[in-house]
């Protein structure tokens, strides 16, 4: 039976009798909830393109946050759950997902970067781009937040998306961020004079050129995927997930492909740097954080040389909403309606456990985060997909920070 | 081809042509206005070119056709601190093909602020009465929902050539401590907000380059620049509102004008005004509060009374 019609196109009644599957029928309860939130979210939309200023990069930032959040929350894209399924059970698909999304990223930033900066080889970087200082402060960074996803359980932009599945950990993780940050903040000027002053920032391009840092990056990219697939294992789930399914379902219900969630992150990400600025989800945090802090008088008069670097900057703003605000607000209320129609959305009560583990590891990812100016998505997707060196660095810390973590406490029996 | 069809396409490229130079001449005045500039848009020359404060403003959406100068690199000496150099502003102005007999347009966000900065800069290099300010800016361009590209346009490279410096519209140190002492005639016009004039404040929240005193140059008044702006559209306000303006804290052209602020950029503006827009003698005080109110031993005046000191 062919399931496309004569045009070639998909015809969705014989697609979804072959997949042999039931209608789709959604909980009533679930479904007006879902339709509810997403109702609620195409309302902002209208209103911030209404009286937002500037209306229009608010509300581009809330809709790129709502898909964000729709794309994480589908593809279930948690940084720390994708390196325990390699490091458990030798599952390379959430891997080759971020490699998808960080090819994707490479490739999109290249083709805005030959119009926005033909020659790379001058003095100057791409406007806003997330290339950061490379040097000992940044290998620290990663390594405490890669501490800190395996303490929390999550990164920063899953504990986001999370908090709309109704995580116990993630509201605590996200207050411990914010604690984190003041720390950072509290021994940045230190580190600044110590390394950070004098790490040189690096961009690819600059030296390959943009041809030529986009290969080195794609032969790497591609090197990773080709021994992830020879060493992985496949999983017993992979066939499951390959039968066809309904397509609503496919999009709706059932988790999707790491890869497929990957490729609409690179996406988001480049249409991110196009039109507003490049993807980063602890720039918000951060400066509130630092507005909080400022406002207690815990923070030194001045914070050396931290505004003059690019990545998530946490400089402190005057508005109530601000583009990455927005952005945020976005990913977590469209992470929750795709968590109800999933029917993912499960709260739990925290016990101490929860609080305990997400205020620590949370602190350790608002730390890293300072040093590491973003976190997995605005340092090391958003600084990999840039050329920037920065971003590699980071993801070297962060994987070392991570495994060495999560194998600590499991031997200490405080990790599960 | 037909007798008659050649003449009517040479009395139509002869129209277009007598339309594109009118177009021009009419514009004999320092500003243009965004109906102008998006008539003249594929006119060769008509050199637009973007002077913005916020980075990547440029690269995601510009006026269609326009260069960028990144003010921060293009038009200053970083390390120096100093207005680029000669060599330096010849080969940029090669490289967006602006010349003597090309009009440049410029313009940018926040009301002009970077824009008249540029438009000093050229000045101060022989490019004056071919360059131009959108009236309104950015800010006005986008509310008309005039059309903005993100591709770049390579520009022809020109072969212009730098003249002496023009010193007259630049003043030092030296020329401000002379009205301090009453050696010169000229009027300190200080263009920051009220608030810092009158040493309530040493800067704008943010901001990082201070002084370590508070106040501003004894003789000077106090007109914010952003009071000669319709704040609706961002354009600048009628000749005979200015000169009113001005004239009411003293400033009539009868005398020359030194324009300050805190770094010399936000006074560019009223210099422009005032030396574009009105036809007085006016010269920038690109030091401005960054230098003179750290000199050793130079007056100020406090009316605030927050002298520097421990509590």
């Amino acid at each position: 039976m062919s399931i496309s019609d004569d045009s070639g196109a998909l015809d969705y009644e014989p697609a979804r009798r072959q997949a042999g599957a039931e209608p789709i029928r959604l909980p009533p309860l679930r479904f007006t909830a879902a339709a509810i939130v997403t109702a609620a979210i195409a309302v902002s939309i209208y209103l911030v393109g209404r009286h937002g200023d500037p209306a229009p990069q608010l509300q581009l930032s809330l809709i790129l946050g709502a898909a964000f959040g729709f794309v994480l929350q589908r593809a279930r894209f948690c940084f720390f759950c994708i390196w325990k399924d390699w490091l458990d059970r030798r599952d390379p698909r959430g891997l080759l997902g971020i490699l998808t999304a960080l090819a994707v990223g490479l490739a999109g930033y290249t083709l805005i970067y030959g119009a926005w900066l033909p020659d790379p080889s001058g003095v100057r970087l791409p406007p806003t781009a997330h290339i950061g200082p490379v040097g000992l402060a940044l290998l620290l960074a990663g390594l405490a937040f890669g501490a800190g996803m395996a303490i929390s359980g999550s990164c920063i932009s899953a504990h986001l998306y999370r908090l709309g599945e109704g995580s116990p950990t993630s509201p605590f993780a996200l207050i411990g961020a914010g604690l984190g940050f003041i720390l950072g903040f509290l021994s940045w000027n230190e580190l600044y004079l110590l390394t950070i002053s004098e790490s040189p920032v690096l961009w690819l391009p600059r030296q390959l050129g943009y041809g030529g840092a986009l290969l080195a990056g794609l032969v790497v990219l591609g090197a990773a995927a080709w021994w992830l697939l020879r060493a992985g294992r496949p999983s017993e789930q992979e066939t499951a997930n390959n039968a066809p399914a309904d397509p609503v379902a496919a999009i709706f219900l059932r988790r999707w492909p790491a890869w497929l969630g990957g490729f609409f992150v690179g996406l988001i990400g480049v249409a991110a740097y196009l039109r507003l600025s490049p993807l980063g989800v602890t720039a918000e945090l951060g400066s509130r954080s630092r507005q909080l802090a400022t406002v207690l008088d815990w923070l030194p008069a001045r914070l050396e040389g931290l505004d003059s670097f690019r990545g998530c900057a946490t400089l402190i703003r005057d508005s109530l909403l601000t583009p990455n605000g927005l952005f945020i607000a976005g990913l977590v209320a469209a992470s929750f309606a795709a968590a109800l129609a999933a029917g993912e959305f499960r709260p739990r009560r925290p016990n101490g456990g929860h609080a305990l583990r997400g205020l620590v590891g949370g602190a350790l990812l608002g730390w890293g985060t300072v040093f590491g100016f973003g976190c997995t998505v605005g340092t090391l997707l958003s600084g990999i997909s840039a050329g920037a060196v920065s971003g590699w660095v980071f993801a070297l810390g962060l994987i070392v920070g991570t495994t060495v973590t999560l194998k600590l406490g499991r031997r200490l029996r405080l990790l599960d | 081809m037909s007798v008659l069809s050649l003449i009517r396409r040479g009395a139509a490229v002869l129209a277009a042509s007598l339309a594109l130079g009118s177009a021009a001449l009419a514009q004999s005045g320092p500003l243009v206005s965004t109906e102008w500039l998006e008539k003249n848009l594929s006119d060769p020359k008509v050199r637009i070119v973007e002077v913005s404060v916020e980075p990547g403003i440029y690269e995601r959406g510009h006026i269609p056709g326009a260069q960028n100068i990144a003010w921060h690199t293009d038009l200053v000496e970083t390390v120096s601190r100093d207005i680029a150099g000669p060599e330096k502003f010849q080969a940029l102005a090669r490289r967006l093909g602006v010349d003597k007999d090309v009009t440049v347009v410029l313009y940018g966000d926040n009301n002009n602020w970077f824009a008249a900065w540029g438009a000093w800069v050229f000045d101060i290099y022989g490019l004056r009465d071919n360059v131009k300010l959108l009236d309104g800016g950015r800010k006005k361009w986008e509310l008309e929902k005039r059309p903005v590209a993100t591709n770049p346009v390579p520009a022809k490279a020109s072969s212009f050539t730098v003249g002496e410096p023009n010193k007259a519209l630049r003043a030092r140190l030296t020329d401000v401590v002379a009205t301090v002492e009453k050696t010169s005639d000229a009027r300190i016009l200080d263009i920051r907000s009220p608030d810092e004039f009158s040493g309530k404040i040493i800067a704008p929240a943010g901001f990082q380059e201070l002084a370590l005193r508070a106040g501003h140059i004894p003789g000077s008044v106090n007109v914010a620049w952003a009071r000669a702006v319709n704040q609706a559209d961002g354009t600048i306000k009628p000749v005979e509102e200015l000169k009113k303006l001005y004239a009411e804290a003293g400033i009539d052209g009868s005398k020359p004008v030194i324009t300050t602020c805190r770094i010399g950029e936000r006074s560019s503006h009223t210099w422009f005004i005032l030396s574009r827009v009105l036809g007085y003698q006016a010269a920038n005080y690109d030091g401005s509060w960054t230098e003179y109110g750290n000199v050793v031993g130079l007056p100020i005046n406090n009316p605030a009374g927050t002298v520097w000191g421990g509590k």
